[in-house]
């Protein structure tokens, strides 16, 4: 399984949303699935698909879709050349 | 020597003007022999134990670096916390574990021999050990690299302004505060005066005039429920206004020599909801408790259940940390059960909304949450508030008996007011309220200030100086000062 795709199931999965419902405009705090306690729940499922570890201040950051992509990039997860 | 005392603005006079007339490299002596002194007057010999707790956590740090390992690293900074918690737990909780077991001895019909110790708190260990165990695990997780001068390091355990209530500061932030030259600004001046002025208006005037009304009502064993709705009201105001002022103090005096220190309160009886509460209220003990505790014990967990009770866990810890009573747990718990009941309910109390047409207006809306988020911190303060678990079960049913509720009840228990203190306290409350409304629509109340003609500028800032001249109370400690 590609990365995107990885990453596109660990929302599905996470904050028990439909697979069209994820797109760039997914925003931490604007659906009611993705809440602080959902961001938990994300933030774990990201986790262990990425075998990475996100601490607080990264928590912080990952604010919304783009954001997310961005900060596992930074962290070596690669969604292009894959 | 208190923050609200003569003795203390002379003394702090004397660092500022020391501060900025030696040079760079001698300021952390200065800094540290002014910390030590604060201390020593407050807390007497207990500046030794805080001595040991640097030292200790000075080596520790640089232990943890050393070694080459993950897993060794966590087994040093686990030795450093667990080391740092045992200081902790015996002034702080020895009593109430020794306590604990003689009254479930005492219900089994067990034999149970330690008698009762005479331990004295010392001030701030609870704020101090906080900070030190956010050290050791900040550079367990290589975020901060172990402080090798032991002057700055011994000055972020120890920097006065701060000491005694916090804002608790993690040394990535305070550390290169101390290491730069800060210089002589009329601003920081400025503002930091202007910061502790507020904080004497608000402990002095607020405050101290409220602590002896609401200790009228929870002292007195026949106080009507009515009274204790009312006191306990009260109470918030004055929890508010005390443990903010030493903030504002905390936050002024460190100002004025150049360091900024962390805001720990956004108006929080403002807030909509209880998550939203602890954004907004001692801010700097919430994040602590989010990133050492709850995001730890939140890894790996990918079902709600199983968040609620790291929720529950971190809330249980909090109430812990501010005393060490049955009293506090129960608070702590309250709430954890709040943020877990309104996540459990959300959706439903948002198709109440839609259902009662609340949804449509807005603003209306917002003060309703506004309302029921205050009532039901107020609800949670009659257990921190109350001297034992019998007496807060029991106020805790008085202040939800609707009949205590009655206006007529309420209006008729202002007469634990005198009538001057009432008009006393009204007034400044009333200016307290407005001083929050200029904060709500701008940024900041002072920058706004600042943009004033002089003379509203300054009839402003004689009017709170004056004020608390001549209406401040002092003489009851900061409440917070005792955790």
């Amino acid at each position: 399984m590609k990365n995107i795709e990885k990453y596109r199931n660990a929302f599905v999965e996470a904050l028990e949303i439909e697979e069209d419902e994820v797109g760039e405009e997914l925003v931490l705090g604007e659906t009611s699935e993705w809440d602080s306690l959902g961001h938990m729940i994300l933030i774990s499922t990201m986790e262990e698909a990425f075998d990475v570890s996100l601490d607080s201040e990264w928590m912080s950051e990952f604010d919304s879709y783009q954001s997310g992509l961005k900060l596992l990039d930074r962290l070596g997860v690669d969604f292009i050349n894959e | 020597m208190t923050f609200i005392s003569i003795e203390f603005l002379l003394f702090f006079a004397v660092i500022v003007f020391a501060y900025y007339s030696i040079p760079h490299r001698w300021r952390w002596v200065l800094l540290l022999a002014a910390s030590y002194s604060f201390y020593a007057s407050l807390s007497g010999y207990f500046v030794f134990l805080l001595l040991t707790s640097t030292a200790f956590s000075y080596v520790t740090g640089i232990l943890i670096e050393k070694q080459e390992t993950k897993k060794q690293k966590k087994k040093v900074m686990l030795v450093g916390i667990g080391v740092l918690l045992f200081f902790l737990g015996w002034f702080k909780y020895f009593n109430f574990v020794n306590d604990s077991l003689r009254a479930i001895s005492a219900y089994l019909n067990w034999n149970y021999t330690i008698p009762y110790q005479e331990i004295i708190l010392p001030i701030a260990i609870s704020f101090y050990t906080f900070q030190a165990v956010s050290y050791l695990v900040d550079i367990y997780r290589g975020k901060l690299k172990a402080e090798r001068h032991y002057g700055y390091f011994s000055i972020y355990f120890a920097f006065f302004p701060q000491l005694v209530a916090g804002p608790i500061e993690r040394a990535k932030k305070l550390l290169p505060q101390f290491k730069v030259e800060q210089t002589l600004k009329y601003e920081n001046l400025s503002y930091g005066m202007k910061r502790i002025a507020w904080g004497f208006f608000k402990k002095t005037l607020i405050a101290d005039r409220l602590a002896p009304i609401v200790a009228s009502v929870y002292d007195n064993p026949d106080a009507t429920g009515s009274q204790i709705v009312l006191a306990t009201i009260l109470f918030s105001v004055q929890l508010y206004a005390d443990f903010s002022a030493l903030s504002d103090i905390a936050i002024g005096c460190a100002r004025m020599l150049g360091i900024k220190l962390t805001e720990n309160f956004k108006q929080p009886h403002f807030a909509t909801s209880i998550g939203d509460f602890w954004n907004r209220w001692h801010i700097t003990f919430s994040t602590w408790l989010r990133d050492y505790i709850f995001v730890p014990l939140c890894k790996g967990k990918k079902k709600r259940s199983e968040i609620y009770v790291a929720i529950i866990i971190t809330f249980l810890i909090s109430g812990i940390w501010h005393g060490a009573a049955w009293s506090f747990v129960l608070w702590g718990l309250i709430h954890g059960f709040y943020r877990v009941f309104g996540d459990h309910t959300k959706q439903a109390r948002g198709k109440m909304a839609s259902f009662t047409y609340l949804d449509r207006n807005p603003t209306f809306h917002k003060w309703v949450k506004i309302a029921i988020t205050f009532l039901l911190v107020c609800f949670s303060r009659v257990f921190f508030r109350s001297d034992s678990v019998t007496a807060a079960f029991t106020n805790a049913q008085l202040f939800l008996t609707p009949s205590s509720w009655r206006p007529s009840g309420i209006i008729d228990a202002f007469e634990i007011f005198s009538l001057l203190d009432l008009a006393i306290f009204a007034f400044f409350f009333v200016v307290m309220q407005l001083f929050h409304h200029v904060e709500r629509k701008n940024a900041s109340t002072w920058n706004w200030l600042s943009q004033r003609p002089v003379f509203a500028r300054y009839a402003v800032y004689v009017l709170i100086v004056v004020s608390v001249l001549v209406f401040g109370a002092t003489g009851q400690g900061f409440v917070y000062g005792g955790f």
